[in-house]
């Protein structure tokens, strides 16, 4: 009986897996968390060419301090960023046709100043399929509790 | 000649279709602009039924490190709406992306607290997506302006 009910949930699991990859909104979330972790590793590399792909024309980041900042701005920044470790705790995706919001935290442990710091930051990205690439269009990021 | 002339005709058509494109995308905004100034109103006013209507079931809002979900925006506006007493739009910029529109602008926030008038400014993003011909709000945050 119990290898019975095993061979049932092994194949309930192996249908959901294949409906998974077969689902378009699946292979789309798997790409945006994808180049989510392609954006962390930029600022972690000082390294802003991945960026000029991923984040539209338009782009506009609003961060914690209400400061808002272009693309051209904010590929300034990931230069000049001072984060030596970028950690994503959590990502949930909500797909709306060609629009896909991204939420989740991180945490970032740097130094700046000769001082060295860690903060756990909330984000809500908005990305867009445009043309068959998915591009991001904004990023709002707000300091949130440890 | 009648090469010219095709050119001619090619140029005139691609004008007609950006003139077309900018009226619509014309109206898109000022589509967008009037719920936002709803949305504003109706939070002030306490008015649950007209957010319902303006958020969609999936939307997210960040706040001050807090994440909100539509139920808990609508929720929030309860016990809200006893200090909240005026929101000021400031700027507003809109960019449209077929379906997809991105509100980027400023407001201030008039309140009362221990007795007390309290002005906050804020920064926002909003994100709206038309479905079955109504925008609706899937994403949005604000940030406190720091000077």
């Amino acid at each position: 009986m119990r290898t019975l009910m095993l061979v049932v949930l092994l194949a309930c699991a192996a249908t959901s897996a294949v409906d998974a990859q077969g689902d378009p909104d699946s292979d789309a979330a798997s790409k945006i968390v994808a180049m989510e972790h392609v954006w962390a590793q930029a600022y972690m590399a000082k390294d802003p060419r991945a960026l000029a792909r991923i984040l539209d024309d338009a782009f506009v980041c609003v961060a914690s301090d209400g400061k808002l900042m272009t693309k051209a701005q904010v590929m300034g920044d990931v230069k000049t960023s001072t984060a030596l470790q970028i950690l994503t705790e959590s990502m949930v995706v909500h797909m709306h046709g060609d629009t896909a919001i991204v939420m989740g935290t991180f945490r970032t442990r740097g130094v700046e100043h000769g001082k060295p710091y860690a903060r756990r930051e909330r984000f809500v990205d908005t990305w867009l399929n445009k043309n068959g690439q998915w591009v991001s269009l904004t990023t709002m990021v707000t300091l949130t509790a440890e | 000649m009648r090469a010219t002339g095709w050119l001619l005709i090619f140029a005139c058509a691609a004008l007609l279709l950006a003139h077309a494109q900018e009226e619509v995308e014309g109206g898109s905004t000022r589509t967008i602009l009037a719920v936002e100034q709803a949305w504003s109103e109706a939070e002030a006013r306490g008015d649950k039924r007209t957010l319902d209507r303006i958020f969609d079931n999936a939307v997210v809002y960040i706040e001050d490190g807090s994440l909100l979900t539509k139920g808990e925006c609508l929720l929030r506006l309860r016990s809200a709406g006893s200090h909240l007493r005026q929101i000021e739009a400031g700027t507003a910029l809109v960019h449209i992306f077929g379906s997809t529109a991105i509100v980027v602008g400023t407001y201030r926030e008039i309140g009362v607290n221990d007795g007390k008038t309290v002005l906050r400014r804020w920064r926002f993003i909003d994100t709206w997506v038309n479905k079955k011909g109504s925008w609706v709000l899937v994403a949005a945050g604000s940030a406190p302006l720091i000077r």
